[in-house]
């Protein structure tokens, strides 16, 4: 069989009952759970018709099956989730972003681990597509956060080869692995959006895909910086993270409102990033005995030997922290601690 | 007569792990073994072992042993070309 026919997707006929296919998807395990849109072809060709790259064209090999991802089975995915085909172009990039090694998907599809693939839109792609950055933004209630988010988990599934309990190894997993996607709230904001920060132009519309342990609702009604800053370091330390072990790259969904408290301070990004790095170092001994082995392991080369009065940075550096702006009014931010072993990836979104 | 529809299946072919230029051993004799230790706790007693066990029962020649630094991650591109030069046979395996 030449590479050509393998990169083309498979198709069948089948009786036009969508209870019938829904069943048919669901025993063959092509589904997350959920209910999908039957991927017809004329579905799939609208998706398509979105796009101007050549349907057979591999974006990337998936792991960690290493299925072709190409842009038809892409958007035969998209389609099963209920995209839009104008959504098509956001995942065409997060696929491309997930396969650089830096992310590491070889180990977020295969861990024990119940990392999800967060993805986070940033641009003007995100308003024209009507992805929320503000109330409940990673929540539910939005069709491009929904779907699009969906979309990616079943490209992971599907292409990837990720089967819950067989290639996908997740001891629980968690409810994002349905989906999570949200924008970054670029007007209500004190310092650049997160593409700018990582070099795009302010008019480029870009996908960053991160590996998200979880969501950590933050509550304070603090409202002096240096106590929203303590506060949230003291939330960042828990000794079951991975990413005390590894050194990671812990995420912040800041809201509007804390903020907004951090610019009248005076706060710029680095400032807040250096003040949570210091506050939220933990002592190696409150580690288990098993961690501390796996810490040994992992950093001694960064940090050197590793006694039990060692201060653990959660991060390499404070750089490594990552903070976003989004959500609406109230006094809550989000900290998504991340898998530890895996860097968010940003890319261009070609439309 | 019901209406039929055509559908794709939204999965793509696994890429099956291929062995190119292996070499069968007949005999651990004198034979090099190297293990990548994935570095989770307790791999090392059991590489430990194994490692007794290859030597006095099998007559394995020399062990090679190599921790990663995480599980999670990739061995060393450098530790993958150094193993393959000076062993015969490498174990890769996970304990806890």
């Amino acid at each position: 069989m030449s590479a050509n026919s393998l990169d083309r997707a498979a198709h069948f006929e089948c009786a036009d009952d969508v209870e019938a296919i829904n069943r048919l998807y669901r025993e063959r395990r092509w589904s997350d759970g959920l209910p999908i849109i039957p991927p017809t072809a004329e579905r799939v060709a609208r998706m398509l018709a979105a796009v101007r790259i050549p349907p057979q064209t591999v974006i990337a090999r998936v792991a960690p099956g290493f299925g072709a991802a190409t842009v038809e089975r892409i958007a035969i995915n998209a389609v099963m989730a209920g995209c839009e085909p104008a959504y098509l172009p956001v995942l065409i990039a997060a696929t491309a972003a997930m396969a650089e090694s830096s992310f590491n998907l070889q180990a977020i599809q295969a861990t024990t681990n119940p990392v999800a693939v967060w993805l986070i839109v940033n641009g003007p792609i995100a308003q024209q597509l009507e992805i929320n950055a503000g109330f409940n933004c990673i929540g539910q209630g939005a069709w491009a956060n929904a779907t699009l988010g969906r979309a990616l988990h079943l490209i992971l599934q599907n292409i990837g080869g990720a089967l819950p309990g067989e290639m996908d190894r997740a001891t629980h997993g968690q409810p994002a692995k349905y989906t999570f996607c949200c924008a970054e709230n670029e007007v209500n904001h004190p310092w650049q959006p997160l593409h700018v920060e990582r070099g795009f132009s302010a008019t480029e519309s870009t996908v960053t895909v991160v590996g998200a342990e979880g969501t950590l609702n933050m509550n304070t009604h603090a409202k002096s910086a240096s106590e929203l800053l303590r506060v949230i370091a003291q939330t960042m330390i828990h000794p079951t993270s991975n990413e005390y072990v590894h050194g990671g790259e812990p995420w912040f969904i800041v809201g509007t409102e804390h903020a907004e408290i951090l610019k009248q301070a005076g706060m710029d990004k680095a400032q807040v990033k250096q003040a949570l790095w210091e506050q939220s170092k933990m002592p190696v001994r409150d580690l288990s005995v098993h961690e501390i082995e796996r810490a040994r392991a992992s950093r001694t080369v960064e940090l050197g030997p590793l006694s039990p009065d060692t201060l653990l940075p959660i991060a390499t550096t404070p750089d490594d922290i990552q903070l976003i702006v989004a959500g609406g009014a109230g006094t809550h931010s989000v900290y998504v601690p991340c898998f530890g072993n895996s860097r968010a990836v940003t890319r261009r979104i070609e439309t | 007569m019901s209406a039929t529809v055509m559908l794709f299946d939204p999965t793509a072919p696994q890429v099956a792990a291929t062995a190119t230029g292996s070499v069968q051993l007949t005999s651990l004799a004198g034979a090099v073994i190297g293990f990548i230790d994935n570095a989770k706790p307790n791999f090392h007693h059991l590489v430990d072992d194994l490692a007794d066990i290859f030597t006095q029962r099998y007559g394995v020649s020399r062990v090679i042993k190599q921790r990663k630094s995480s599980a999670s991650i990739p061995a060393d591109p450098a530790v993958i070309a150094e193993m393959a030069k000076a062993c015969d046979l490498v174990i890769t395996g996970s304990g806890d």
